[in-house]
């Protein structure tokens, strides 16, 4: 009894501390605080890319890491080097998220749609402390042909052979 | 008034589509030089070297493969390109056309010089492609340019320059797929704000106007009506007809005016496609009228290119 007591009060103690991780998760991505790097050549219709996001819990900036790179993608683009090529975000029109917030906030939504076009490739992780956070970096797949198709279907980017 | 009227048809109303440019990949000069895919012919006594596509594309299967993963990737994002080996195909098969088939009476069918000189493989925006193999040791690295260009306006409109990671094994056709793969986005990236900037602010053309030499009614630009000369009213009709009155004059005398970076509506006032001859066809139109009375000839070099040559059909 006393070991379930003790279980109970753990997991209340967890639980808003988690949430709250998470929340502060959230804002960093609306806030751009990841960072992107191309992790090399990714099969045809794909990026592979290594992301680093940050939160007191080394598991939520774990989970973040697939939101944030398909964030990225969409909003931010990314650096390459050394034969790896760096990419323009698929939404280049500036406030774009804010023009279309009903729908990015339903697309960002924990497991929302933005879960289909993103998928880890590895299980490691690097972690890094800095500070009293960690920073924790990924390798993930975005499938950004399919992740375009859907922004163009959603009209919040015109295609290429749109209006001709 | 009305360009901008035309600009918000464009804008709310793409009911009617507006005319789409004609895209192909050719193999760059500087490739089909360095590989030897070059014809030399007579310009009357100047020996002249041109890419000779045909060979290129019979003899080189890398060439193929990159134009042919251009294409599909192209065709994929919703803007199938033109095939350069079926163009020169349908031009040879064309030109056979012409010389075989007589009417009843015996008469060929009519073409002109200029349908000569437009015989040829061309599009509205040209993809040229190069690439070269650098071997460092055992090492090979592969050099990757592709550029966007519009032949009538001579701009460049998008290009993706990269370097593969040097690699110990993996073949040509290997390295030119990863690279057209990798750098294909951003150039993809750079051609769709090249046609933002054509629904926004309208196409970019060029236009040329001449006079036909000792033309019966002695007419030249410089010839006068009211206080005006007839370049200033041409001018003036332009800066009329086109996008915000922008363009640029890049030569000007008695028998050529040069018009330049001409930004003509996507869509006339009933909402109907314009491309560079309707809009020259709507001077040609003002021309002939009161108090001008005179003819001239429409002669269309493509989507972007139009010359119009007065006194004359």
């Amino acid at each position: 009894m006393k070991k379930i007591l003790t279980f109970a009060l753990a997991a209340l103690l967890f639980v808003p501390a988690f949430a709250g991780s998470k929340k502060k998760a959230e804002k960093d991505t609306q806030a751009f605080r990841y960072e992107l790097e191309c992790a090399g050549n990714g099969v045809q219709g794909t990026y592979l890319i290594r992301v680093w996001s940050y939160s007191r819990k080394a598991a939520v900036a774990a989970e973040q890491c697939k939101k944030n790179a398909v964030h990225g993608v969409i909003f931010k683009g990314y650096t390459g080097e050394n034969g790896c090529v760096a990419q323009r975000p698929l939404v280049s029109k500036p406030g774009a998220e804010m023009e279309h917030e009903e729908y990015f906030k339903s697309f960002f939504s924990d497991k929302g749609e933005y879960y289909k076009y993103v998928s880890l490739t590895e299980t490691s992780q690097e972690i890094v402390k800095v500070g009293k956070e960690y920073k924790v970096g990924v390798v993930v797949s975005v499938k950004k042909d399919e992740l375009r198709k859907a922004l163009e279907a959603a009209g919040i980017i015109r295609g290429l052979g749109s209006g001709f | 008034m009305t360009t901008a009227l035309c600009l918000l048809l464009a804008a709310g109303a793409f009911a009617q589509h507006a005319t789409k440019p004609t895209i192909m990949v050719f193999p760059s000069e500087t490739w089909c030089a360095k590989r030897g895919y070059m014809q030399t012919y007579d310009n009357q006594g100047t020996a002249v070297k041109q890419p000779d596509y045909q060979r290129a594309l019979q003899e080189d299967m890398d060439l193929k493969l990159a134009i042919a993963k251009i294409n599909n990737l192209m065709t994929d994002r919703g803007f199938p390109l033109q095939v350069l080996e079926e163009v020169l195909r349908n031009l040879q098969r064309e030109e056979a056309q012409m010389n075989m088939v007589t009417s009843k009476s015996g008469s060929s069918m009519g073409m002109s010089m200029m349908d000569r000189l437009n015989a040829q493989a061309k599009s509205d925006i040209q993809l040229d492609l190069t690439w070269d193999l650098t071997e460092q040791g055992p090492k090979r690295t592969l050099t990757y340019i592709l550029e966007a260009r519009d032949p009538y306006t001579q701009k460049s409109i998008a290009s993706a320059v990269g370097t593969s990671q040097p690699s110990f094994s993996a073949s040509v056709p290997v390295l030119l797929e990863e690279a057209v793969v990798a750098n294909i986005d951003n150039f993809n990236a750079q051609l769709q704000a090249y046609f933002d900037d054509l629904f926004q602010n309208g196409r970019e053309v060029s236009i040329d106007i001449r006079v036909f030499e000792d033309n019966a009614l002695g007419v030249d630009l410089e010839t006068e009506y009211g206080d005006y000369e007839l370049r200033e009213i041409i001018t003036k009709w332009m800066r009329k007809n086109t996008v915000e009155g922008r363009f640029s004059k890049s030569g000007s005398s008695e028998y050529n005016v040069k018009f330049t970076q001409v930004r003509i509506p996507l869509f006339d006032s009933e909402g109907d496609p314009v491309d560079t001859e309707a809009f020259v066809g709507k001077l040609r139109r003002f021309l002939k009228k009161e108090p001008y009375n005179l003819p001239s000839k429409v002669m269309t070099e493509g989507l972007g290119k139009v010359i119009l040559v007065i006194g004359d059909k």
